[in-house]
C-alpha cells in the first residue's frame, strides 16, 4: 500500500470524482432529511424550517415507539427462522460432496435473483382466503368429510373454515423469511465449508453423539458466520417496506410502512426524517454492536 | 515416506468407499436423512411461489384464483401494454447509466482504497460503505427531499443519479477484493523495466482488475434493474421503471397480466444473471493462465 | 504546410457548416413547435377503473395525442405528489373537498372555457355548474358523481342498515375492509356518531379516532380502492366503498349488493382539473373537451357504473342504469347524505388522528 503522498496526482485523480458524487448524492439528501427531522410541519403539508425535538419526542411516544418494537419483533423472529431453516440447509450444502455443492448454492441462489416485488407478490396467491394453501386445505376437508361420510358421520367436522393467512403479521414474517433466506444461508455456508472438519471428527472420536457435536462444536466454531448471517437479515428486515405493505394488515404496521406513508398521503416530512433517522441509528447500533463481538470474538472478520 | 502412506491410506479408503458405498460418513451430512427433508422442504419453500407464479400467468381468468385454462393472451395484452413498453424502456436507460456511470466510479473508488493510504481512511472507509447498510427506505426519502429541495422535478435523470449513487459503493467493494489478490511486485516490475504509469496500469493492472470490474458492473445492472424502494421515490410520470409499473398494477388491477409481466422481469433478470457468470467464469481461468 | 492549412481549412469549413445546420434545425424546431403546439403526449393521473374501455384509444386516434395513464388510491395521495411541484401531470382528478385545498394553495390552472365547447353539456344543476367550491367551473369540471356506502355479500351477511356494520361491530370479524381515505373514513365514523363529517371540533374526531382504533383488530385490510376486488375474490364480506366500484362488481357476481347505511353516506363530486404546471395545457383542454362529448361521457359512465354530471350524455346510457338508485341515489338518500368540505388548517388534525388510527 502506498502512502497517498507518493502519488498525489493518481491518488487525487481517483479520489475527487466518486468522492463528489457521494457526497452531492449522499451526504447532501441526509444531510437535508437530518435538518427536516428538526423542522415542522405547515397547515397543508408542508415542510418548515425550524429548530424542535418535537418530531423525536413524538417518534419516541408510545403510539409510535411501539411500531418501532413490533418492527424489532417481527424483525427478530425473521431472523431466527431463517436461522433455524437456514443452519441445516447450509450444513447439507457445505458437507455435501464437491460436485453437488455449486449445484445446491447456485439453487439457493437463483430464487435471490428475481425481483423482491415479484417474490414478496407471488406469497398473495399463495396465502388469501381463496388461494394455494386455503384451496388445498379445503379439498382435503372435503376428502375428509366423504371419508367419514362412509361411516355415517358426514358432516361431523363442519363448514370448512379458511385460515387467515394474508393481511396479518404471520404472512409478513412468511415473506420476509422467504426473502431473507439467501442472506443467512451464504454466510454460513462459507464458514461450514472453511471449517476445520478434524475438530468435528476429533469431537465424534471422543466419544460425543451427533447431536452434542453438533451443538457444541459445530455452531461455536460457525458463529462468525452465524454472526454475519443473523445481522444482515435482522438489518434488513427491520428497515422492509415493501413485505409488510402488500402482505401486512392493519396490526403488521412496520417502521419502514410509517416513515413511506409520512412523505406519502400524511406529508409530515419533518417527522418521517425524524423516524428516517431513528431507524438508521437503530441500524447503527445494531452494526456497532457485531463489530464489538466480532472484536471480542479474537478478530474473525467477515 | 510420508507419500506411500498417504497413497495407502487413499488406496483403503477407496476401497472402504466402494463397500461402504450406502452408508454416510459421519460427517457426510448432506446425506443424513433429517438435514435432506429440511433441504427438500427449503427447495420447496424457495420454488414453489415463482413457479406457481409463473404458471398462473398463463391462467384464462381475469380473477386468477383457480385455474380455468391455458392462454397466451395475457402475454399479449403485456406486450401491447404501452406503459410496460415505456416502464420496460425507462428501466433499460436508467440501468445502462447507471452501470457505466457507477462502474467507472466505483472502480475508481475500489483502486483508491486497495492502493493508497491516507489520514482518515477508517473514517472514510466507513462512510463509503454506508449506502449498503443504510435502509433503502430512508435513503429513497432523503433523495426525495434532496431533489424537492433544489427543485429538480422528478424523472429518469432524478432516478439515475440515485441509482449511481448507492451503486457506486456495491462496485468498489467488489473491485476492491478482487484487487485484494493482486501482486504489486508485478507492477513494480513493469516499471523497473521501463513502462511509464499509464503503461503499467494499462498492461498490468488493469487485465487483472477486469474480472472485478465486470463484476461489479453486473452488479449493478442488477442493482438498478431490480430497485423498487429508492425508484419509488425520486420517478414521475413518464419515468416509471418496471418493478414500479408491476407494484402499481398489483395495487390496483391485478389480472394475470401482472404475472405474465413479472415473468417477463424474472427471465430478464435469470438471463442477465447466466451471461454474468458465464462471462466471469471464462474471464476467471483466463487470469488463472495468466497468472 | 500546405496539408495543415487546408486541414485547418476544411476543419472551419466543416465547423462552420455544422453550426449553421445548428441554428437552421433550431429554428425550423421552433417554427414547428411555435406557441400552440405541444409535444404529442398527455400525462393523466386518474382514481383505478375511473375511465372508459375506449376513452383514451378513441382519444389518440382522433387527436393522434399519446396518452400516459398513472393511478393514486385517494386524494391525499394526489396532494402529496403535487405538492413539492407538478411532477409532471397535466389531468388531475380531485373530489370536491380537494379541488377548494388545491384552489387555495393555486395549485390549479384557470381553465380556458373558450377552448372546452363542450362544457355546454354539463348538468346546469348549481350543485354541478356552480358548486360552491369551485364557482363558475372556473378551476374544474365536474366529472362523476356518487355516494360511498356499504358493499356486501348477500349470502354471507344479512344487510346491513346502519354503519355499525363495518364501523363498531364485532360480528364479521376479520372479514370487513375498509377504505384507506382519510376524509372517507373518519368522515363517516363522525357521521354514524352523530357528528358532521366535517367536524372542526377536536373532541369529535378524537372520538371517532378511538372508535376506529377499537374497531380495527376487526378490519381485514384498509383497501386502496380495490374493496370490490375484495368482495369478488371472497376476502372479505362488507366493504366499505364507492358506489360505482360495487355495482360494476356486481355484474360480475349477482350475490353482491350496495346499500346506504341509515344515518346516511358521503355524497361526493370529483372533477377533471389540469394542474399548475403541467407540460401540455393545450392537449389538457382538448381531453376535457373530449371527456363532456356526450357520447365518450355516457361511455365511461356505461363502464364504471357511476353517475354522470353530464346531462347530454344521458341520452346515451343505460336505461337500467339511469333508474339504478346505488347509481343515481333518491333525494332522500342524498339529502340525509353529507358532502366533504375542505376544513383548512384544521386538517392536521385530521392527518394527525389517521396516523394515529394506522399505527395503533
Amino acid at each position: 500500500m502506498q502512502d497517498w503522498r507518493q502519488n498525489k496526482l493518481v491518488f487525487g485523480v481517483l479520489l475527487l470524482p466518486p468522492t463528489a458524487w457521494l457526497v452531492l448524492f449522499f451526504t447532501l439528501p441526509l444531510a437535508i432529511v437530518w435538518v427536516y427531522s428538526f423542522g415542522k410541519r405547515g397547515p397543508l403539508g408542508e415542510t418548515l424550517l425550524a429548530f424542535s425535538f418535537d418530531n423525536y419526542l413524538r417518534a419516541i411516544e408510545w403510539i409510535n415507539l411501539s411500531i418501532l418494537l413490533k418492527s424489532t419483533w417481527i424483525a427478530a423472529v425473521t431472523t431466527a427462522l431463517c436461522l433455524l431453516v437456514g443452519f441445516p440447509l447450509a450444513m447439507g450444502i457445505a458437507f455435501s460432496p464437491g460436485k453437488y455443492r455449486n449445484v445446491l448454492l447456485l439453487l439457493v441462489i437463483l430464487p435471490f435473483w428475481t425481483n423482491l416485488l415479484i417474490r414478496t407478490y407471488s406469497w398473495i396467491a399463495i396465502l388469501r382466503t381463496r388461494g394455494y394453501v386455503n384451496m388445498t386445505l379445503e379439498w382435503l376437508h372435503g376428502k375428509l368429510d366423504a371419508l367419514l361420510g362412509l361411516f355415517g358421520a358426514a358432516g361431523a367436522l363442519g363448514k370448512f373454515q379458511p385460515l387467515e393467512l394474508l393481511y396479518n403479521e404471520n404472512a409478513v414474517i412468511v415473506g420476509l423469511v422467504y426473502v431473507h433466506l439467501p442472506f443467512m444461508v451464504l454466510p454460513l455456508y462459507a464458514t461450514l465449508e472453511k471449517l476445520d472438519k478434524s475438530y468435528l471428527e476429533a469431537s465424534l472420536d471422543l466419544g460425543a453423539g451427533q447431536w452434542r457435536t453438533m451443538f457444541s462444536v459445530m455452531v461455536p466454531l460457525s458463529l462468525p458466520g452465524i454472526a454475519t448471517g443473523t445481522l444482515l437479515v435482522f438489518i434488513l428486515s427491520l428497515g422492509t417496506f415493501l413485505t409488510p405493505d402488500l402482505l401486512g394488515g392493519p396490526d403488521s404496521i412496520m417502521i419502514g410502512n410509517l416513515i413511506a406513508q409520512q412523505f406519502g398521503q400524511a406529508r409530515d416530512w419533518p417527522f418521517g426524517s425524524a423516524l428516517s433517522f431513528l431507524l438508521m441509528y437503530a441500524t447503527f447500533i445494531f452494526l456497532w454492536l457485531k463489530a464489538v463481538i466480532s472484536r471480542r470474538e479474537g478478530g474473525v472478520s467477515y | 515416506m510420508a507419500t506411500t502412506a498417504a497413497a495407502g491410506e487413499t488406496a483403503v479408503k477407496s476401497v472402504m468407499r466402494r463397500r461402504k458405498r450406502d452408508r454416510a460418513t459421519p460427517l457426510e451430512y448432506g446425506r443424513k436423512g433429517w438435514v435432506q427433508l429440511v433441504m427438500v422442504a427449503s427447495f420447496i419453500f424457495l420454488y414453489f411461489p415463482i413457479v406457481a407464479l409463473i404458471a398462473f400467468s398463463f391462467n384464462d381468468s381475469k380473477r386468477n384464483i383457480t385455474w380455468q385454462g391455458f392462454t397466451l393472451k395475457y402475454y399479449v395484452q403485456a406486450f401491447n401494454n404501452a406503459s410496460l413498453h415505456e416502464a420496460f424502456i425507462n428501466s433499460m436507460i436508467i440501468a445502462s447509466w447507471s452501470t457505466v456511470v457507477s462502474t467507472v466510479l466505483g472502480t475508481m473508488l475500489g483502486l483508491v482504497l486497495h492502493r493508497f493510504q491516507f489520514p482518515g481512511k477508517n473514517a472514510f472507509d466507513s462512510w463509503v460503505h454506508l449506502p449498503i447498510v443504510i435502509p433503502e427506505i430512508s435513503l429513497g426519502v432523503a433523495m426525495l427531499a434532496f431533489f424537492a429541495r433544489i427543485g429538480m422535478p422528478l424523472g429518469l435523470v432524478t432516478v439515475t443519479v440515485s441509482h449511481i449513487a448507492f451503486s457506486i459503493p456495491f462496485v468498489a467493494v467488489v473491485v476492491r477484493s478482487r484487487m485484494s489478490g493482486f501482486d504489486r511486485s508485478l507492477e513494480e516490475a513493469s516499471r523497473d523495466l521501463g513502462a511509464n504509469e499509464w503503461q503499467t496500469f494499462w498492461n498490468v493492472t488493469f487485465p487483472y482488475m477486469l474480472p472485478g470490474v465486470v463484476a461489479g458492473a453486473l452488479l449493478a445492472l442488477t442493482l438498478s434493474l431490480d430497485d423498487f424502494v429508492i425508484t419509488f421515490f425520486t420517478s414521475g410520470p413518464g419515468s416509471t421503471t418496471f418493478p414500479v409499473k408491476i407494484y402499481s398494477m398489483v395495487r390496483f388491477s391485478v389480472t394475470p397480466e401482472v404475472n405474465a409481466a413479472s415473468t417477463v422481469l424474472i427471465v430478464v433478470t435469470l438471463a442477465l444473471t447466466v451471461i454474468a457468470m458465464l462471462i466471469q467464469s471464462r474471464t476467471g481461468k483466463q487470469t488463472v493462465g495468466h497468472g | 504546410m500546405t496539408r495543415s492549412a487546408s486541414s485547418r481549412f476544411s476543419r472551419r469549413n466543416f465547423l462552420r457548416g455544422a453550426g449553421i445546420a445548428a441554428v437552421g434545425l433550431s429554428f425550423a424546431g421552433t417554427a414547428r413547435r411555435g406557441w400552440s403546439q405541444e409535444e404529442r403526449k398527455l400525462n393523466v393521473y386518474n382514481w383505478d377503473t375511473y375511465i372508459g374501455e375506449a376513452t383514451l384509444s378513441t382519444f389518440t386516434e382522433r387527436t393522434g395525442i399519446e396518452v400516459q395513464y398513472d393511478l393514486y388510491a385517494n386524494n391525499e395521495e394526489l396532494f402529496a405528489k403535487l405538492q413539492t411541484g407538478n411532477p409532471g401531470y397535466d389531468v388531475i382528478f380531485p373530489s370536491d373537498y380537494m379541488v377548494a385545498t388545491m384552489i387555495a394553495k393555486n395549485m390549479l390552472m384557470e381553465l380556458d372555457h373558450s377552448k372546452i365547447p363542450n362544457m355546454a353539456n354539463i348538468d346546469p344543476d348549481p350543485n354541478f355548474s356552480d358548486p360552491p367550491f369551485n364557482p363558475g367551473l372556473k378551476y374544474a369540471l365536474p366529472y362523476m358523481w356518487g355516494t360511498i356506502g356499504i358493499g356486501y355479500r348477500k349470502s354471507a351477511v344479512e344487510t346491513p342498515t346502519s354503519w355499525a356494520a363495518v364501523l363498531d361491530s364485532s360480528e364479521h370479524s376479520g372479514r370487513i375492509a375498509l377504505l384507506a381515505d382519510m376524509r372517507a373514513v373518519i368522515g363517516l365514523a363522525l357521521k354514524y356518531l352523530g357528528y358532521s363529517m366535517n367536524s372542526t371540533n377536536e373532541e369529535e374526531i378524537a372520538q371517532a379516532r378511538d372508535l376506529l382504533i377499537k374497531q380495527k383488530p376487526h378490519i381485514k385490510t384498509f383497501a386502496e380502492d380495490n374493496g370490490q376486488d375484495l368482495l369478488l375474490s371472497g376476502e372479505v364480506d362488507l366493504c366499505m366503498e364507492w358506489n360505482g366500484d360495487i355495482v360494476s362488481a356486481m355484474q360480475e357476481d349477482d350475490d353482491l349488493s350496495y346499500v346506504v347505511p341509515q344515518e346516511g353516506g358521503m355524497v361526493w363530486i370529483d372533477n377533471a382539473c389540469i394542474p399548475t404546471g403541467a407540460p401540455h395545457p393545450e392537449n389538457a383542454h382538448a381531453f376535457l373537451n373530449f371527456i363532456n362529448d356526450p357520447e365518450v361521457n355516457a361511455e365511461i359512465a356505461n363502464t364504471i357504473r357511476f353517475a354522470t354530471a353530464n346531462k347530454a350524455a344521458k341520452e346515451f346510457i343505460n336505461p337500467e342504469d339511469l333508474a339504478n338508485p346505488a347509481i343515481y341515489p333518491a333525494a332522500e338518500t342524498i339529502a340525509k347524505s353529507e358532502a366533504l368540505i375542505d376544513v383548512g388548517d384544521f386538517t392536521p388534525v385530521y392527518d394527525r388522528a389517521w396516523t394515529e388510527i394506522q399505527a395503533a
